[in-house]
């Protein structure tokens, strides 16, 4: 026995670890893995093996070099990188999740090793990035790859044109209702889309888990699943052509869901701040329906969040974020809300 | 985890009622000559004196007042030496040898209630501060300029939130002595003509509630009255039991006195009671010894000035598998860690801890913000650490690292097991 002095305190949460708290989102991952599995068989097998696979890989890699600049002879086992704190399993998972079922192999690895190396390694890794590694991955794919991927390419016969598909050629198209019932657009069940967004039930599911593990900060997603809501409503109710099956589907299509439970809630990216937090994601739900609204972008949503990303050192500047809420800032961002929704209605009555 | 964090699991199982309580009358004590805050003291016994309970040993200068030096037991002076205080320094103490007897000095003595009710607050705070009674909660700040105040004062609020988990020592006196602590509270509203007295208790400590609550009714002729508040981490820290009392915030920095507010821990306050009733310095202490690395956990009555190593001792010593062990001086979040067993128990300690030395390992940093929405003061820990890494004092200073009062919380609930609470000691230091 040996007598040691430390510093106060000399206690540590035993629930507050870092592998617990990444490892409970591919929990709440599982359902929806299983689902496109179910849906699309052995290629969902494949890409979210890809996605995965290259994202550890790529991280695992990149340490290998680096240790080896620094001199350092090669061990198979390397030092600074673990996949036991599971931050990048879980990055690959969500960002495999993201993709269409008929996307290249090649495309997602690419996808996949550009997203880690740029968003995250080149930063310091693991709590240095400033984007969101699955996000970032999802948008190179999308802007470099556009049309390997393009949602009119599996206008197929069991599926038929996505929700968003149909919108982007008539925004006042109610006909989409047609195509697809609230229940379908609910729970995913033969809903076309990416492998893991469709499905808003197993998605709400899984951001329950989160939300009982106290594993994400659920302001978020309300906050953005809310700015959706609120702004397409508002859109709604001073347009004739539009009912209420415009917020629903707004809110129920294109990833929104997804990216708010899963993409948005990433702590690393976001502000850290609760306020800041819901500034955030505000901004991540008002730029996500104006993309698509006003830029016919379906992958609107993960722009969004990476646009985002950029803001974050912004919104943390110590000089005007504490983590309170004041009446003065309440009042400041009620504000802002009011002037997006006002310019979103507009917008929608003149110019379209 | 993303939470704010309000409660410190007892993840180590330590016991916190005790069914041992043993009452340990030390063979020798030494009592410290330059309490805190005093630095020079001068002496009026010499090696060889017969002393009684009660006698004055010296009498500690400080800069702005000066604290009588008391004996604890009746015995013999036998040496003037050094001795380790439970900040982890040393101190000039004076031995004296109990001879068991408890001999009263002649200045002890009883006074009527007539005398005591007559008393102005000056006389009340003479005597208190004669009696040199310092603020028995950790904070050791002289009672008798807290009560000297001349600012209106509203309430008088009695501490009686154990501030830190696994801590029971004002708990076990408040039980012993209600009656004490409420005459005391009286004393001390008469002191600072305060027209209401409050005694905040945590909510979950029923027993002890009933107990106070059937007592202050005795006192219904003034507005006393026994408060439940929350039970969360730091309820204990006086800001956050006056906010939970009064629904004043005090900002950190200023004197709660300011805004009609005079606290005084439950502890202080029996010492009060017994200073202008017996005319009694402190002599005695409520002292746990706990902790998952003890044998037998057990709360003891003791002597000021008595050793823990022979309190340790009585409850069994370390447990054989108990790998490296960190004594801690008071509470588990806040408390000074020492590599010393032998230490001399002054006013303020309540409590020896021997943890289970745990050696967290720190991973980076995943921005979860859990310091951030924890910290009681609300500023923010790992932005702090960040500015402080980077030697930026600007964005320390906007960061207000300087409110922060090491409460801990950031520590405890960090994800990646940062010692976060390090870093805003270090960025304070910084700033200086
Ligand atoms: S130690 Fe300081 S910074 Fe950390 S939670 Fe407590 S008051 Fe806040
Ligand atoms: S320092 Fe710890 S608690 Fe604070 S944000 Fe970082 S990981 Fe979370």
């Amino acid at each position: 026995m040996n007598l040691v002095q430390k510093t106060a305190p000399y206690l540590r949460k035993p629930t507050a670890r870092v592998s617990r708290f990444m490892g409970d989102v591919s929990v709440a991952l599982l359902p929806l893995v299983v689902f496109a599995i179910y849906r699309h068989g052995l290629s969902a097998v494949w890409i979210l093996l890809a996605a995965v696979l290259s994202m550890v890989l790529t991280e695992y890699v990149y340490n290998q070099i680096i240790d080896m600049l620094n001199g350092e002879k090669f061990k198979l086992k390397n030092k600074s990188f673990t996949i036991s704190n599971m931050s990048i399993v879980t990055s690959g998972l969500i960002y495999g999740l993201t993709l269409s079922d008929v996307i290249p192999l090649q495309v997602v690895i690419i996808g996949g090793v550009v997203g880690t190396f740029l968003a995250k390694l080149i930063f310091g890794g693991l709590g240095q990035n400033i984007f969101n590694p699955a996000a970032f991955a999802r948008v190179f794919v999308a802007l470099s790859f556009g049309g390997a991927i393009a949602y009119e390419a599996y206008v197929d016969a069991d599926a038929g044109a996505t929700v968003l598909g149909v919108l982007a050629n008539d925004l006042f198209d109610s006909s989409v209702t047609e195509y697809y019932s609230y229940w379908t657009m609910f729970s995913g069940i033969g809903m076309p889309g990416s492998l893991g967004e469709t499905s808003a039930l197993l998605i709400i599911v899984g951001g329950l888990y989160l939300f009982l593990r106290k594993s994400f900060d659920i302001f978020v997603p309300l906050t953005v699943i809310g700015t959706v809501a609120l702004l397409s409503g508002t859109i709604a109710l001073f347009h004739e052509d539009l009912g209420l099956w415009f917020p629903y589907t707004m809110v129920f299509s294109g990833g929104i869901m997804y990216a708010a439970v899963f993409m948005a809630t990433d702590p690393i990216t976001i502000p850290i701040t609760r306020p800041g937090r819901v500034y955030f994601a505000f901004g991540v739900g008002a730029l996500t329906l104006l993309i698509r609204i006003f830029g016919q972008l379906p992958e609107g949503v993960v722009f969004a969040i990476v646009f985002m990303n950029m803001f974050t050192p912004a919104i943390d500047y110590p000089k005007w974020t504490t983590n309170k809420f004041t009446l003065r800032s309440i009042l400041i961002f009620a504000a802002i809300v009011i002037v997006t929704a006002a310019i979103a209605t507009a917008g929608v009555h003149y110019a379209l | 985890m993303i939470q704010t964090n309000k409660q410190i699991a007892n993840y180590k199982n330590i016991s916190e009622d005790f069914e041992r309580m043993e009452h340990v009358e030390p063979e020798r004590v030494h009592i410290a000559l330059n309490p805190p805050r005093c630095k020079d003291c001068e002496t009026y016994v010499e090696v060889g004196d017969t002393v009684a309970i009660g006698q004055t040993l010296g009498v500690s200068q400080g800069p702005f007042f000066k604290l009588p030096v008391y004996s604890t037991v009746s015995g013999t002076v036998e040496a003037f030496t050094k001795k380790v205080m439970p900040g982890g320094e040393e101190d000039d103490v004076v031995v004296i040898k109990n001879d068991f007897k408890d001999t009263m000095h002649e200045s002890v003595g009883e006074r009527s209630d007539e005398e005591i009710n007559a008393m102005s607050q000056q006389e009340i705070v003479d005597i208190v501060g004669d009696k040199a009674l310092t603020g028995l909660g950790g904070a050791a700040f002289p009672t008798h300029i807290k009560m000297g105040t001349d600012k209106p004062i509203d309430v008088v609020i009695v501490n009686g939130v154990e501030c830190e988990p696994y801590l029971n020592s004002d708990y076990v006196l408040m039980q012993e002595r209600p009656e004490d602590m409420f005459k005391g509270l009286r004393y001390a509203m008469q002191a600072v003509s305060a027209p209401r007295g409050v005694v905040a208790v945590k909510e979950t400590k029923k027993k002890l509630l009933a107990m106070l609550k059937e007592e202050a009714a005795k006192h219904s002729d003034l507005d006393i009255s026994v408060v439940e508040v929350e039970d969360f981490y730091p309820q204990g820290w006086e800001i956050a039991t006056f906010k939970s009392v009064t629904g004043i915030d005090v900002p950190v920095g200023t004197l709660p006195m300011e805004y009609g507010i005079l606290g005084l821990n439950s502890s202080t306050i029996i010492g009060v009671y017994d200073a202008l009733k017996y005319n009694m310095p402190v002599i005695d202490r409520y002292v746990t010894i706990n902790g998952d690395a003890i044998k037998q956990p057990t709360m003891f009555k003791t002597r000021i000035g008595a050793s823990t190593k022979h309190l340790l001792d009585k409850s069994g010593g370390f447990k054989e598998d108990a790998g490296d062990v960190n004594i801690v001086m008071g509470g588990p979040m806040m408390g000074q860690s020492t590599p010393y067993e032998d230490i001399t128990i002054t006013q303020t300690t309540a409590s020896l801890l021997a943890l289970r030395d745990e050696n967290p390992v720190e991973e980076p940093c995943v921005r979860c913000g859990s310091c951030v929405y924890s910290c009681p003061v609300d500023i923010q820990p790992v932005q702090i650490m960040n500015a402080y890494k980077k030697g930026d004092k600007k964005a320390l200073e906007q960061l207000e690292v300087n409110k922060c009062i090491e409460c801990g919380i950031c520590s405890y609930v960090c994800t990646s097991k940062i010692h976060l609470t390090d870093y805003m000691r270090k960025g304070k230091n910084f700033l200086r």
